[in-house]
């Protein structure tokens, strides 16, 4: 039995006495998106470092495709792609020859697959990259991680100054890389991000992981929101008193309530209540998200 | 796949390169093309012979007006290894450190070229950016006797490759605190001490007793500090420089395995 493509064992890198990561573990199966969630500085791109040997974890150990990544060999990081997220690129050079030094600097692979990914994203080949927006850096920043068909793929804030189209299209190349038995690991702080396109997420928190589960068990545990109009003053208490609510906004005729688990102890609170109207949203991972995130986003 | 990288570095310092050598080079000819107006000046050799403390804080020694003299004290025992030094300690700090803290690094280290690979291929690098001055020096030297400048050229030829291992092992100081430090600052400072430091110990030593018996110190002494523009540079030299510069390699291979890269 082959071991899964990447594994974090108890990763610990520390700097200083409060920077760093503590005790990260983490297994990402062959042909998995897996999104690795965090606020800003919380450790994501500490961990991808060390999956890809640019860091030696102080203690732990990071495996990837098998291998120890802090070794450095040279076949291990053939088959990864990688895409910072800091992207920096000789500025002076123009797109088309940054894609070809690195094709050079990784040996021939198929320049048609590489062709088709710029033409997909309409990557800016001629113009120098220190004259490309934002965005366009980024997308000839993908082509780079995606070009040579690599087994696994780290990606740090990989759509950070995409516009919404070309979200959508690098949400369908993730899913052809994952159905092609490809492995990505997807790091973010945005979790709109991740939900649409990853089966599983892991989340960081001030360096340690506080959630690694299923989208869809995430998302059966997240809270609902459910919005209630009245014609009437009512007495929003009785709604309180339900396991699992929690009021946000118990005023007067317009009542917002979250609530986790089944939805019909709820309902039987609010039909003696003759509401005007009801407006369920679905399970809202940003809820749940929050909630995790806690005081660094409110320190944000 | 390395020497692609060191061909990324040449072309992203493409410019320093050619102006450091179109510059050094428009020097070196204002030099020898002046060369006929002093070669006969005896009241130059008097000044010097006058001055000896002075003239050695320059790198001057011996008779100024002899061809020989005359490039070691305008080109070959100050300004030329200045030049190359700007080339390669600026190299040097920005390869490792510079790259790393710029973020570019990162990327670099996660294409599949081995990071000892990628400390050769950088080090390829800094020996072009070193041989960049005194290669171009001894093409313009080549115009001498057009100017009744005719040096001792194999001694001319020696001290141009000790020349080149001297600036290139400076430049090696900065990539290695580079890849220790991972600190583009300290690398350029330490390397920047270093060469002064260096230099002062040679070009002092002839005339200051303490000095003098620590000369051998200084990879300056080793390539143009001891007057090797008329005598030549000795095989010991020219070992003590290579193995200098192979020792700085093989430290900056195992720092770098060890640096955290961002």
């Amino acid at each position: 039995m082959t071991s899964p493509p990447i594994v974090a064992d108890h990763l610990t890198k520390r700097f200083g006495h409060d920077r760093g990561i503590s005790d990260v573990s983490l297994v990402v199966e062959q042909g998995e998106l897996f999104g690795f969630l965090g606020p800003n500085g919380a450790g994501k791109s500490t961990t991808i470092r060390c999956l890809l040997g640019l860091y030696r974890p102080n203690t732990g150990q990071a495996r990837v495709l098998g291998t120890d990544p802090a070794a450095g060999d040279a076949a291990f990081l053939a088959q990864v792609g990688y895409l910072p997220g800091e992207l920096r690129l000789p500025e002076r050079l123009t797109g088309a020859e940054v894609l070809a030094a690195f094709r050079r600097m990784r040996g021939a692979h198929d320049t048609a697959y590489e062709s088709g990914l710029v033409r997909r994203f309409s990557v800016e080949l001629d113009r120098p990259i220190g004259t490309l927006s934002k965005g366009n850096k980024q997308k000839l920043g993908l082509v780079l991680a995606f070009a040579h068909r690599p087994q696994v793929l780290v990606l740090d804030e990989p759509t950070s100054g995409l516009d919404p189209l070309l979200q959508d299209e690098f949400a369908a190349l993730l899913r052809e890389t994952a159905a092609d038995g490809r492995t990505v690991l997807l790091s973010s702080h945005d979790l709109d991000e991740v939900q649409r396109v990853v089966q599983r997420v892991a989340i960081i928190r001030s360096g340690r992981i506080v959630v690694d589960d299923t989208v869809a068990s995430l998302r059966a545990a997240a809270p609902r929101t459910v919005e209630l109009t009245f014609d009437h003053e009512v007495d929003a208490q009785s709604l309180a008193a339900v396991p699992g609510v929690t009021m946000t906004r118990p005023i007067g005729r317009h009542i917002v309530l979250t609530h986790t688990g089944s939805a019909g102890p709820v309902l039987a609170a609010i039909a003696p209540m003759q509401p005007d109207t009801i407006t369920a949203r679905p399970a809202d991972l940003e809820e749940l998200f929050l909630r995790l995130y806690g005081e660094d986003t409110d320190g944000n | 796949m390395g020497t692609e990288l060191t061909r990324l570095d040449l072309r992203l310092r493409r410019r320093m390169l050619v102006g450091t050598a179109v510059g050094a080079a428009a020097y070196l000819f204002l030099v020898i093309a002046v060369y006929p107006t002093f070669r006969h000046d005896s009241a130059m050799d008097a000044m010097v012979a006058a001055n000896p403390a002075a003239s050695s804080a320059f790198g001057i020694t011996g008779s100024i007006t002899s061809p020989e003299g005359w490039l070691s004290a305008n080109m070959y025992a100050n300004f030329g290894p200045l030049l190359g030094l700007l080339l390669t300690i600026g190299y040097g700090s920005a390869a490792i450190a510079g790259q790393d803290r710029e973020g570019l690094l990162g990327l670099l280290a996660t294409l599949p070229v081995r990071r000892r690979r990628i400390v050769a291929a950088k080090s390829l690098a800094l020996l072009v950016g070193a041989l960049v001055v005194p290669l171009v020096s001894y093409a313009v030297c080549l115009l001498g006797p057009r100017f009744e400048l005719q040096p001792r050229w194999g001694a001319l030829l020696g001290v141009s490759v000790a020349l080149t291992l001297l600036v290139f092992d400076l430049g090696a100081v900065a990539l290695l605190v580079g890849a220790i430090t991972g600190s583009r600052g300290a690398a350029m400072g330490v390397a920047s001490a270093t060469a002064a430091a260096a230099y002062l110990i040679s070009s002092l030593s002839p005339v200051v007793d303490s000095i003098h018996a620590v000369r051998w110190v200084s990879p300056f002494f080793w390539a143009v500090g001891d007057d090797q523009v008329t005598g030549g540079v000795t095989i010991q030299e020219l070992a003590a420089l290579t193995g200098l510069g192979a020792a700085l390699f093989g430290a900056t291979v195992v720092a770098f395995r060890r640096l955290d890269v961002n």
